[in-house]
């Protein structure tokens, strides 16, 4: 039991410092992507927040870099870390004309 | 695109984790370049539900119909457009034309549960309108078309509707001479093929636009233009009812995939994003104007009248996964249904006759 939470301390910390480190915000709001396109640097993460009154369904057909959150609910947030360089066209399988590129470099 | 989305993988810890913090679904790690982390509530802050007024200002008609830059509007080509969408010729039995199926007289469907293709084979599906097309962000019930310019070829080249090869069917209209100096007027120098004839077709569906409707005259400040019953139907319409959050805007669509718990075998949109749950089962928002024309409802026709149609989205329909986030059971009363039904009739505009074109011999 002393393990488990010791295991779950060590990680929880882990992660509140990972989540000091402010990343890039898209928004859904009125069924459109706050940006057409974002660059971010190879390892970094993107935090994918419902802000819209109805639930999406982010995730990404490009080849290598195929991701899908399911049913995102309002009110909800979502970080996504993208670890290889490349354009990387992100949807929602729902709504077809939300669609914006992230563009992760070196 | 099968195959492309892998199941998402959870890892023990990271659930552990993702439980302490509260979050509100399973945390899933990506095997690939992309990591998915968890799912955390954010505050959004308490907002004012909109006025009325601010509701209504989101069903303006719009003053002119977009088109493509790669595909703008010409008189000529509308006109041959307009002749192939009637020439019957345009399938491999000569007996079926786009008109056949997408009928001015039936609100541009054809009346019918489902489609009836080459052979008079029933098909799977509804046959859609065709109405306000023009708007469209994606084509047929599962999307798997981009452009109305596709769509137009789509019907004409499947072995189940108009059966009719491109290579074929280009070679017909060669051969019948009043067709030659129309493609020309309305495409010099590009000659006859499958891309002017989608491009002909597609235009001339752009300039298929539901006319004005009492709803319309409403919105622009006639408030005895519908009735108080149409009125509150409207209200439950953008609100308890949650209809206008997928049939929202001028054309009461936003083209969006959602299964609606109709319990039919067909998987639609699913066919082509295989890995996403909420795909399953999911068709495209249909528009709602000139809705009271378009029976019977939805993509297999399955419901034959507004009332049933609202009795549906009231139970809320098969409880699956796949079924959309918004599908509940609504608790309507007898008197929110008929003023819901009331409203959706306003959208009805007095469509005035087509006229036949003289077909090319």
């Amino acid at each position: 039991m002393h393990k488990t939470i010791t295991f779950a301390l060590v990680i929880l910390t882990g992660l509140s410092a990972g989540a000091l480190a402010a990343n890039q915000m898209v928004y859904q709001k009125g069924r459109v992507f706050s940006s057409e396109s974002v660059s971010i640097k190879k390892g970094d993460a993107l935090t994918f927040v419902n802000d819209d009154s109805i639930p999406h369904n982010l995730m990404s057909a490009t080849k290598g870099s195929e991701f899908n959150l399911g049913s995102q609910a309002p009110g909800t947030s979502t970080d996504v870390t993208f670890k290889e360089a490349g354009d990387i066209q992100v949807i929602c399988a729902i709504h077809p004309r939300m669609k914006m590129m992230v563009k992760v470099t070196d | 695109m099968p195959g492309l989305f892998p199941r998402r993988s959870n890892l023990f810890g990271t659930v552990v984790v993702a439980a302490s913090l509260g979050a509100v679904g399973f945390a899933s790690i990506g095997l690939g370049a992309v990591v998915v982390g968890e799912t955390r509530r954010i505050d959004l802050g308490q907002k004012a539900a909109p006025g009325i007024d601010s509701i209504k200002s989101q069903y303006k008609r719009p003053a002119t119909i977009p088109f493509p830059k790669e595909n703008p509007y010409t008189p000529e080509k509308a006109a041959l457009g307009k002749k192939l969408y009637f020439d019957t010729r345009l399938s491999v039995s000569m007996a079926q034309s786009c008109a056949s199926c997408h009928s001015p007289g039936f609100g541009w469907g054809d009346g019918l549960a489902v489609g009836v293709g080459h052979g008079m084979a029933k098909l799977g599906r509804h046959s859609p309108t065709i109405v306000n097309a023009a708007w469209g962000a994606i084509f047929m019930w599962d999307g798997r078309l981009a452009t109305l310019e596709e769509q137009a070829l789509g019907p004409i080249e499947a072995a189940g509707e108009m059966n009719m090869p491109l290579d074929k069917l280009m070679d017909r209209l060669a051969s019948i001479n009043e067709y030659k100096p129309l493609f020309a007027a309305a495409f010099p120098g590009e000659g006859m093929n499958a891309k002017t004839l989608a491009k002909a077709i597609a235009t001339y569906e752009r300039t298929v636009v539901s006319e004005r409707a009492p709803f319309d005259a409403w919105i622009e400040g006639n408030e005895k233009a519908i009735s108080e019953e149409a009125k509150r139907g409207f209200a439950v319409f953008n609100g308890k009812a949650m209809c206008s959050a997928c049939h929202e805007g001028w054309n009461f669509t936003n083209d969006g995939f959602q299964d609606i718990g109709l319990p039919s075998k067909d998987i639609g949109r699913g066919e082509f994003v295989p890995g996403v749950v909420k795909m399953q089962h999911a068709f495209k928002t249909p528009g709602l104007r000139e809705i009271e024309r378009r029976s019977p409802y939805m993509h297999d026709g399955s419901l034959d009248t507004l009332e049933a149609v609202v009795e549906h989205y009231d139970h809320g329909g098969v409880d699956r996964p796949s079924r959309s986030d918004l599908m509940k059971p609504l608790g309507l009363s007898a008197q929110e249904k008929a003023d819901l039904v009331a409203f959706m009739k306003t959208l009805t505009s007095n469509l005035s006759p087509t006229a036949v074109p003289v077909i090319p011999r």
